[in-house]
């Protein structure tokens, strides 16, 4: 078993094929090396800038356009966090190509009146994030230039200039102007491109800490590996690995990356819900008109989470797997009760999202298990669902607290409540006291700073860095206090 | 007309601009990673490199014993070592560098050295610092009239404490050096460094090579606010120190954890005041005394406490002021100049103290600062007299401008018909002086170049890190010349180019820089004119006389007869054949400055710069989240060189500033370790935190005091705005809860907990 996998091993390729501004390339990429690294240290091209190494500045931003549901998108991307090795059968937009000192595209010379650079370090980044937005959206308003742009940190300008800028190019500009030749002529290849992505990464002389990255393009494929390599870290977006990766130095001698199984891409409407493939990113549920009607709540929510560039490989099931107890959107999962669809190599399982934290960072996965699918049952027409999340500043912030709340009632009176909670315990949790504090009252008649008292009284938070103890306990009352006064119909 | 562009604009708009150590490495390069240390005071017992050495790839592990000259990096005061030899000071303080043929090597290398100590306890705050007396210097003091006997009839007496947090600087660009060794034992040093003078002075010391075998090269800054004046010449000493031993280019490059953990922030301030006032909220007498906690070693902080002392009575003429600081030493890395250099710090505290006495007589808080505004003839604590004071016209402009009476009366129904929501309203005046207050550093020089294509080449002391100083210096150049900036090119800094140079520093950039290549174009323009009038001669064939020709548009003529002229690059053609120099040197000292440390008195300020802004803020009281709903801001900035870029300084200013008060909130351990050095924890304004309504006014002005062809400067004095939000929710919370007293910085926690 063990040679077969050997030899089988032995027959993948190092190398990877796709799109750099325009050019089909074939490259080795060393095993887990970020697309930042690989632009600076191994292309040298300078153009995309390295700043803060975790995905919260935007300076590295690059875009990616690749096929989905039979057209191409453009994303902006942060290059720290994205594995190279993911760039397989895509395209990859740098600075470099876009626009030229003397003729620059629209954006940058919108950007260049409106003295929207200063010291010019973020600025390639915003370009790029602009760059994507105006390739998906024409005329922009507001808040889309906020979203596209609240992952790019620049510390000179104070943003106004830069705002001005989008502005300007939002009520000017086709889609004609803002995608060049140059890449409209790279997207039917993309669309046709069939070269499979299996794949091996071999580690270079010097010490990397990651050896191999594996890349199955199904479950077959995905279980031989992991066969092969039993101490195997599964990677979705990566969006966390790669922070621990360039952060904390921490190793993972072997990757198996789970973005190309096409079982993992789905997303679709059953009776029993809404089934959402562990590929699924922030961004296509953020794009799907089934959450969006059905889910308002984890559509309100998922805006929330992080950056665009962030949400735009950052998947839902990495936040589930990943477990942190201020996984944003875990406390909106659990008071929706979702339930996960658990795969192995011999079977597959469910287990109710509520069973699957055991501890600080652990969960119910077993050694080979990959979470398939998270499960959102049918919201119950009717019940008050809400979700509100509280950090140091308005976006692109992890939570101090976070929480969620599902009730339903008839007639008036509360039948079922749950009161879900990130950020006051080691794990995500859900209320075990709130249910019994308000059901079978009147939604009119709750005594809610008693409620809210004693529901904060049930947790211990920590103090740490982003918040203190009591603040947490505060917010817990508070949060709940709005929750039923929202319910009870008072106003603001 | 069109405004210039920034002059490296197209570049970084398409990632061409070229910035220190983001390009290849060049051949046999060397890549340092260093070892901090794990805590905030200790005494090393032993450091053991002997593994970290033997890893394959490393070159050298370097130390405090491998160092040629003195181990001391400090500049004015002589207290910092490269790497401590005996006592750790500051957690993340570099103990040793390892310099390997990779950074991975590097790295891995780094983990095998051992390092053993004994632990120490640390001092973390200002307060303690100061009652152990671990002051750098004695005590500085500034006074006027007498306090004392006001305070003992005066009818109102009020005493507080008054606490401003740090502020990570978050340069987008990190701390970065590549050394080059080249010829005869020489260095050319590729640093990010605001001050390539103090480069160059020190690395020149700590290596015990002469100042002319270091060359100290600054294309450009990806932004620095202060945090590479002196901050960034450790990491400079420490690529010269691998280079000159190794003999082999060396790079220091630090991430940015490693940047935000190692470095010094914005000063923590803890002031004392005591104030005396009359029933109309006339100030009579304010006594303070700052505490800055410098951390470390000192650095620049006993400047940057004297700056919050000469800022400490702001707009208001206090005819009786007592005004003490003392720089205190604690187990933080030394903190260091951040835009405003502790004026927003001495600043924070009176507008404390105003925003106190309004409270407590129910006044409007416009009203009693214009009360106590500044007027022509006034002296300040320090006997600088005020000549040019624009403060109650600003007021005028600011209340006209935000509708200031119905603003009021909106925002008091607004509070009087909601419950868990509350506005605020927050004033920011604004006098900053304009110089180095250490007199020697306002001066500068310039070498301008024509070359005979009639292209030209600037090159000045100054460091351009985003506020547009080339494009200012280009400005100024192209009209003393009458040419296009177009043809001007603004070369990196350079100590072989410009020796000597202060820091781009303390606002003086511009004025400093810009009149330096004023007078040096000048020089160049007075050459040409002789060469000018023979060209002319020789074309109309009419005497001409020199002094009275034009230089504008490219052209040089008569003013009496335009029509006959000669171009700029004809005329530069000549001038070589006729053997006149095409180039000249200018040097420029600021004018009629000094201030005696002893009695407290002088005139550190050429000039001052005023301003206001009023800010408006929505407080959601269960959340402890605010909205700015609306910014105002009058700036007053003389006859400006370029609206644009000041216009940009303002608002970035501003914007940082708003988040040093609200949002950016620096935490450390009890072991002294910062553990929000990230920017996922430690947050800066983000585009989503712009105010809704942000409304920015320059408003021009004729002075005689002002630089480089009327211009005033703009660096630092905005940032001071961003106060106006604090005190706004600080009024906000006040609706619910009348006599909180919000701390430093208003995050939602500080909010939210003030409510309780």
């Amino acid at each position: 078993m063990q040679d077969k996998l050997k030899s089988k091993a032995d027959e993948l390729v190092n190398r990877i094929t796709f799109y750099l501004n325009g050019k089909l390339v074939t490259e080795t990429i060393p095993a887990g090396l970020s697309t930042l690294d690989w632009l600076n240290q191994t292309k040298h091209m300078f153009g995309t800038k390295c700043s803060c190494n975790e995905g919260d500045c935007g300076a590295c931003t690059v875009v990616l356009a690749y096929p989905r549901d039979g057209s191409i998108v453009y994303e902006a991307i942060n290059s720290c966090l994205y594995p190279a090795a993911k760039l397989h059968g895509r395209h990859l937009i740098t600075i470099e190509a876009v626009g030229e000192p003397d003729k620059l595209h629209p954006i940058q010379q919108a950007l260049l009146e409106h003295h929207g650079t200063q010291c010019g370090y973020c600025t390639p980044g915003f370009v790029m994030s602009m760059f994507a937005m105006f390739a998906t959206i024409t005329h922009p308003d507001k808040e889309t230039i906020f979203s596209a742009l609240e992952g790019n940190l620049c510390r000179c300008t104070g943003y106004q200039s830069i705002l001005e800028a989008a502005e300007e190019v939002s009520e000017g500009h086709t889609p004609q102007d803002i995608v060049p030749e140059w890449c409209r002529q790279v997207e039917e290849q993309l669309i046709s491109f069939k070269e499979p992505a299996e794949m091996q990464v071999i580690n270079t002389p010097s010490p990397r800490l990651v050896q191999r990255y594996l890349v199955p393009e199904d479950f077959n494929r995905l279980f031989d590996y992991f066969a092969m390599e039993p101490e195997a870290v599964f990677i979705a977006g990566g969006t966390d690995i790669m922070v621990q990766m360039n952060i904390s130095r921490k190793a993972f001698p072997v990757l198996i990356d789970l973005s190309r199984i096409p079982h993992l891409q789905r997303l679709y409407l059953q009776k029993d819900g809404l089934h959402i493939g562990a590929g699924i990113t922030y961004s296509q549920l953020l794009d799907s008109g089934i959450v969006k009607s059905d889910y308002p709540m984890l559509h309100h929510l998922i805006s929330q989470i992080a950056s665009q560039q962030i949400r735009n490989f950052g998947t839902l099931a990495g936040n589930i797997a990943n477990a942190s107890p201020i996984g944003d959107s875990l406390p909106a999962l659990l008071a929706m009760d979702a339930t996960l669809s658990l795969q192995s190599e011999l079977e597959v399982r469910s287990i109710p999202l509520r069973e699957f934290f055991l501890g600080y960072r652990q969960t119910a996965l077993r050694k080979g298990e990959i979470i398939r699918e998270v499960i959102l049952p049918v919201m119950p027409a009717g019940a008050y669902l809400n979700c509100l999340k509280s950090a140091k500043r308005k976006s692109v912030d992890i939570s101090a607290v976070i929480t969620a709340i599902k009730v339903e009632a008839s007639g008036g009176v509360i039948s079922s409540a749950v009161l879900a909670l990130g950020g006051v315990a080691a794990t995500p949790v859900i209320s075990k006291l709130f249910p019994g504090l308000v059901q079978g009252h009147e939604t009119h008649n709750l005594d809610i700073q008693a409620i809210a008292r004693v529901v904060a009284g049930e947790f211990i938070p920590i103090s740490d860095v982003r918040g203190g103890a009591e603040y947490r306990s505060t917010l817990i009352a508070k949060h709940i206090e709005i929750y039923l006064e929202e319910l009870k119909g008072g106003q603001a | 007309m069109k405004s210039t562009h920034h002059l490296s604009g197209k570049l970084h708009l398409t990632g061409r601009s070229h910035f220190i150590a983001d390009e290849a490495p060049v051949a046999g390069m060397l890549h340092a990673k260093l070892l901090f240390s794990p805590i905030a005071h200790a005494r090393i017992i032993n450091l053991d490199i002997s593994k970290a050495l033997a890893y394959p790839g490393v070159h050298r592990v370097l130390g405090a014993k491998d160092i040629p000259g003195p181990n001391q990096i400090g500049h004015v005061i002589k207290d910092e070592p490269l790497f401590p030899a005996e006592i750790i000071m500051y957690a993340w303080q570099p103990l040793a560098m390892v310099l390997a043929e990779d950074e991975q090597a590097a790295e891995a290398a780094v983990k095998l050295i051992t390092l053993e100590y004994e632990e120490l306890p640390p001092i973390l705050d200002e307060e303690t610092a100061d009652a152990a007396k671990e002051w750098y210097v004695p005590e500085r003091s500034i006074e006027s009239g007498d306090v004392d006997s006001i305070f003992a009839s005066a009818p109102h007496i009020m005493e507080g404490k008054t606490k401003n947090a740090g502020q990570e600087h978050f340069y987008m660009e990190g701390q970065r050096c590549r050394a080059i060794p080249f010829e005869d034992s020489r260095l050319l040093l590729h640093c990010a460094t605001q001050s390539t003078m103090e480069v160059q002075e020190v690395v020149s010391h700590l290596l015990g090579i002469p100042a002319h075998d270091i060359v100290v090269d600054v294309p450009r800054l990806g932004g620095a606010f202060g945090g590479k004046e002196r901050a960034a010449t450790i990491w400079a000493c420490m690529a010269a120190l691998g280079a000159f031993v190794c003999r082999k280019p060396v790079q220091v490059k630090l991430n940015r954890d490693e940047d935000m953990r190692a470095t010094g922030k914005r000063h923590p301030f803890t002031s004392l005041w005591k104030v005396a006032y009359d029933n109309d909220g006339r100030i009579l007498a304010y006594d303070i005394q700052l505490l800055a906690n410098g951390g470390a070693y000192a650095d620049l902080s006993v400047a940057i406490l004297e700056r919050a002392m000469f800022h400490a009575e702001n707009t208001y003429h206090i005819p009786n002021a007592r005004i003490r600081g003392r720089a205190c030493r604690t187990n933080l890395p030394p903190n260091t100049a951040f835009r405003g250099f502790g004026a927003p710090q001495g600043i924070f505290v009176i507008e404390s103290v105003i925003q106190q006495i309004a409270k407590e007589l129910a006044l409007d808080p416009i009203a009693i600062r214009m009360l106590n505004a500044y007027h022509n003839g006034d002296k300040t604590p320090y006997d600088q007299e005020i000549k040019e004071c624009q403060i109650s016209a600003i007021y005028d402009k600011l209340a006209e401008k935000a509708a200031y009476d119905k603003l009021k009366a909106d925002v008091a129904q607004f509070n009087a018909s909601h419950k868990n929501h509350k506005r605020g309203l927050g004033i920011m005046p604004v006098k900053f002086g304009i110089s180095f207050t250490t007199a020697l550093l306002n001066q500068g020089s310039a070498l301008v170049w024509v070359y005979i294509d009639g292209s030209v080449s600037v090159s000045t002391g100054g460091v351009e890190m985003g506020q547009e100083l080339s494009t200012k210096v280009a400005v100024v150049v192209s009209r003393v010349l009458g040419i296009r900036v177009e043809q001007i090119r603004v070369e990196s800094s350079n100590t072989q180019r410009v020796g000597n140079a202060s820091p781009t520093a303390a606002s003086t950039g511009s004025d400093i820089n810009g009149n330096a290549a004023r007078i040096a174009a000048e020089k160049v323009r007075e050459q040409l004119r002789e060469p000018a009038a023979k060209l002319l001669e020789q074309n109309s064939g009419t005497a001409v006389s020199p002094e009275d020709l034009v230089f504008s548009e490219g052209k040089v003529y008569l003013l009496s007869n335009p029509q006959s002229s000669v171009s700029f690059q004809d005329l530069i053609g000549f001038a070589y054949v006729e053997r006149v120099p095409l180039g000249a040197y200018g040097y420029y000292r600021t004018p009629d400055l000094w201030f005696n440390r002893e009695i407290g008195k002088g005139r550190p300020f050429h000039y001052y710069v005023y301003g206001a802004a009023l800010a408006e803020v929505e407080l959601d009281c269960r959340m402890g989240e605010h909205t700015l709903k609306q910014l105002f801001i009058i700036h007053e900035n003389g006859q400006s060189l370029h609206t644009e870029i000041d216009m940009g300084q303002v608002i970035g200013a501003a914007v940082q500033g708003y988040g040093w008060c609200t949002m950016e909130d620096l935490v450390w351990d009890d072991k002294g370790r910062y553990t929000s050095a990230n920017p996922s924890t430690y947050k800066i304004p983000g585009i989503r935190d712009l105010p809704e309504n942000f409304q920015v006014e320059l408003l021009p002005s004729q002075s005689k005091e002002a630089s480089v062809f009327g211009s005033k400067a703009t660096g630092e004095p905005p940032l001071i705005y961003g106060l106006a939000v604090f005190f706004a929710l600080q009024e906000a919370v006040r609706e619910v809860k009348p006599d909180a007293v919000l701390s430093f910085p208003a995050t939602p926690e500080a909010l939210l907990l003030s409510l309780k």
